[in-house]
């Protein structure tokens, strides 16, 4: 059953908001885990969910509907095995952010970026810095060679394509 | 009068409205008495329209001028696959609109998707309000879980124009699920197969009580019953050519001619082992003669021919339950829906991949409509029975330099969510990023459906990694993005409901409005812009300036796992530029000149798409 809220009592957990650890949000102790976390985010649903909120003036609306956020939010992390062990880490150390990253790819994603940019192959990577120098020297002929060279170790880096093409429309 | 809000189930073949008067949802059948009225509309002659069951015979004797299936190509940008597919067996004309969207075109007029279904919204609701006697302004209206937010935005915008206001808008999956468990204090995982005319769903559900959280959702937008006639078509239109030297394919009305045969062969065939096809004259030979279709097809042949589409919904079906963490026995329920379900040769694949037979006691046509008629009604009372936990079909990226994007929010995520991301600026002293927002499964940019793009400007200038933008990025429960891009240290701030370029633009949707309620048949709309590049298309004018972003490293980066996964927390960025990628030592002459990064990456030989229009729409 929906509950209806005390606009202060409202105000009052969005303010608290980013001082709450996750367990808090749902109300659920440290370490509560499979059905019985379950219940609890059902539980915080019940309440904060944004159609059981609609009645709401359009202020509230919004707050409520951030309140829901983190629930889910906090919710997605705990029964995640790996993020939550990465999150109760955090919180064990007992500083720091209430808020885990949803995504743990990003540092990940950054490695294949940096790939990306450099090359994954040694030669790739050769080709590519030696292309890099070219430019420096002015000698764009030599670049472009270097850039071609480079894609023909990968030819799907969407990076040497872009920067030869780039370099192409300049030299046009 | 007590307020009413009805619940529609707005689909690719059919479209169905129920609404709960008192306990229990009841469907409201069409002025024939049937439940579900075809999502077909048919333009006349003489400027009226005709939506529904009776527009469905025009597609024989009017095919150039009846609009069907079209929610296949709702939110859809003009180039992508699924335009291109139906630009070949449609016999209804489909041009590109402005900023490459897609338009209708019949005679010299051209109607948007969404104008399209808000015709068939608006049949609906006057079916309703014909059978309850009073006006009806409010409706829950379910779209196919895999919808994106481009999909999702367009069926809004279609609810607008029809003069609906749209409570949710609700997964079918969901909504079925809904329908199956309201009321009744399951405390059971379940999952709905749901095989439409155009698409295939499948969502795993866990009901505790009233609250119906999905664990996952799976889905094929290519996939659905008209693919198994387009088997038959095929079968039929080669035997004819051998053995006529004609090609049935290449005439409009023969062509409409096989699909009605393929599509009642079908439905015969969930009814008895064989069926007799019969086309008289189906067309003329050039001697004058006329030509006939006329061939038995049994359960066995026609097992043959669509089995593989077949095994195609179990594909879709592992990784959901996969996703879901959940093996066959963990189900204590398999819930059917959409018409092709109705086949014995799909009823018995279904109980043998699950374990079980699907429950008998759901109406496959009606319980998406009545699952939303059951969430409409108790979005209007004043307590909440029911509440529907759902999850976003797909994961959320940003484009970032090189033509690739990031995952910000993973698919199968519950919402509603939000999540913010530090990046920084790709090169010293720039001016002005190009956010852009992307929904999919590939790191390649390019092959992932575009959601939007804004530019944000307005950041302290410096060197590049020493600009820090916050983006904050939000799904709602109706699965609909929120981007907003903000400077911390300024706090400047830019914010966009992401606007769907392939869409109807809030001024199109105005005009629209303004031209009078969707029922009258739409006015032409404004001729397409002349521009085939579409730079202008964007709301900026300096491309230049704008490259894109580069992800800014989460602290602690530098001793991540060796290809393992690591989660950075969120905030209190360590702005360790060590880890920020590689300097570019020449960065003047490589920064992005004119040359659109993400655009780059269409030009990969390994993108199929490379050469459709506009895919490097912003070079
Ligand atoms: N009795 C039946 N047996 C087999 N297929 C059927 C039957 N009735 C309808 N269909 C097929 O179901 C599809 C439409 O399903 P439906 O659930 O109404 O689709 P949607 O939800 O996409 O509008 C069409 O391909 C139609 O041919
Ligand atoms: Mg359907």
């Amino acid at each position: 059953m929906a509950t209806t809220f005390a606009p202060a009592e409202l105000r009052a957990l969005a303010r608290l908001l980013d001082e709450l650890d996750y367990y808090e949000l749902l109300e659920a102790p440290r370490g509560t885990a499979g059905t019985a976390l379950r219940e609890a985010y059902h539980a915080a649903s019940r309440r904060f969910h944004p159609d059981a909120n609609r009645r709401l003036d359009p202020e509230l609306r919004g707050t409520v509907e951030r309140i829901a956020r983190r629930v889910t939010e906090a919710y997605s992390v705990l029964r995640d095995p790996r993020r939550r062990r990465l999150y109760d880490e955090a919180l064990g150390r007992g500083d720091g952010p209430r808020r885990l990253q949803l995504v743990e790819s990003a540092a990940t994603a950054t490695q294949r970026t940096r790939d990306e940019r450099e090359g994954r192959t040694p030669q790739g990577r050769r080709h590519f810095a030696q292309a890099t120098a070219d430019i420096a020297r002015g000698d764009v002929a030599g670049a472009l060679r270097s850039l071609q060279l480079a894609l023909t170790y990968e030819p799907d880096n969407a990076q040497f394509r872009t920067r030869l093409s780039e370099l192409r429309d300049k030299t046009r | 009068m007590t307020e009413v809000a009805i619940g529609i189930d707005l689909g690719t073949s059919n479209s169905c409205v129920a609404v709960v008067r008192g306990e229990s949802p009841e469907v409201l059948p069409n002025a024939y008495g049937e439940g579900i009225t075809a999502s077909v509309v048919a333009f006349q002659d003489d400027d009226g329209v005709v939506v529904g069951n009776g527009a469905r015979a025009n597609v024989i004797h009017a095919p150039r001028t009846t609009v069907y299936s079209s929610k296949r190509l709702i939110g859809r940008y003009f180039f992508s696959e699924e335009v291109k597919k139906a630009r070949a067996i449609c016999s209804y004309e489909i041009v590109e609109g402005p900023n490459h969207s897609v338009r209708i075109k019949v005679r010299d007029r051209e109607y948007s998707l969404p104008e399209i279904s808000a015709l068939i919204l608006g049949e609906m609701r006057s079916i309703a309000e014909s059978r309850l006697g009073h006006p009806v302004t409010k409706a829950v209206v379910t779209v196919p879980a895999y919808f994106n937010d481009n999909q999702r935005q367009a069926t809004r915008d279609a609810c607008r124009i029809a003069g609906l206001e749209a409570l949710r808008i609700v997964n079918e999956p969901t909504a079925a699920a809904l329908a199956y468990g309201f009321g009744k204090g399951l405390s059971q995982k379940v999952a709905v197969y749901d095989l439409g005319g155009g698409t295939f769903d499948i969502s795993v559900l866990e009901i505790g009580k009233d609250v119906f959280e999905v664990l996952s959702t799976c889905g094929d937008t290519f996939l659905g019953g008209d693919d198994f006639d387009d088997r038959v078509i095929d079968l039929l239109a080669d035997e004819f050519s051998a053995e006529h030297g004609v090609n049935l394919r290449s005439d409009p009305y023969a062509l409409e001619k096989l699909k009605v045969a393929a599509e009642s062969a079908k439905k015969g065939l969930s009814l008895e082992d064989e069926v007799e096809i019969r086309i008289p004259a189906v067309i003329e030979a050039s001697d004058g003669r006329t030509l006939s279709v006329e061939r038995r097809l049994g359960i066995a042949e026609y097992a043959g021919l669509v089995n593989d589409l077949i095994l195609r919904t179990f594909k879709v079906c592992d990784e959901a339950m996969q996703q879901a963490g959940l093996v066959t026995r963990d189900l204590s329920g398999v819930i059917l829906v959409g018409g092709p379900t109705r086949l014995p040769l799909i009823r018995n694949a279904v109980r043998d991949y699950f374990q079980q037979e699907p429950r008998a006691d759901v109406d496959p046509d009606e319980v998406v409509a009545m699952g939303a008629a059951l969430h409409a009604a108790s979005l209007i009372s004043s307590d909440q029975k029911a509440f529907l936990l759902d999850v976003t079909p797909l994961s959320l990226r940003i484009g970032v330099a090189g033509g690739l994007a990031e995952t910000v929010i993973e698919r199968n995520t519950p919402v509603p969510i939000d999540q913010t991301r530090t990046f920084t600026t790709f090169q010293d002293f720039q001016e002005s990023v190009r956010i852009r927002v992307y929904q999919g499964e590939s790191r390649q940019a390019a092959e992932n459906a575009l959601l939007g793009e804004f530019a944000f400007s307005g950041f302290a200038r410096a060197r590049r990694g020493d600009v820090k933008i916050e983006v904050t990025f939000e799904i709602n429960s109706d699965g609909i993005v929120n981007v907003t891009a903000r400077d911390p240290a300024t706090g400047q701030k830019a914010s966009t409901q992401i606007a769907l370029s392939s869409g109807l633009s809030e001024e199109e949707i105005q005009e629209i409005l303004a031209r009078g309620s969707a029922d009258a048949v739409a006015p032409p709309l404004p001729p397409a812009a002349a521009t085939s590049g579409a730079a202008e298309d964007l709301d900026v004018d300096d491309l230049d300036v704008l490259p894109d972003l580069l992800p800014d490293a989460p602290s602690g980066d530098a001793d991540a796992p060796e290809g393992g996964a690591r989660a950075g927390l969120e905030v209190e960025l360590d702005p360790d530029l060590a880890d920020l990628g590689p300097r570019d030592p020449s960065g003047d002459l490589f920064a992005p000149s004119g040359t659109d990064l993400s655009a780059g990456a269409d030009t990969t030989e390994e993108d199929p798409g490379a050469s459709a229009p506009g895919s490097s729409r912003r070079s």
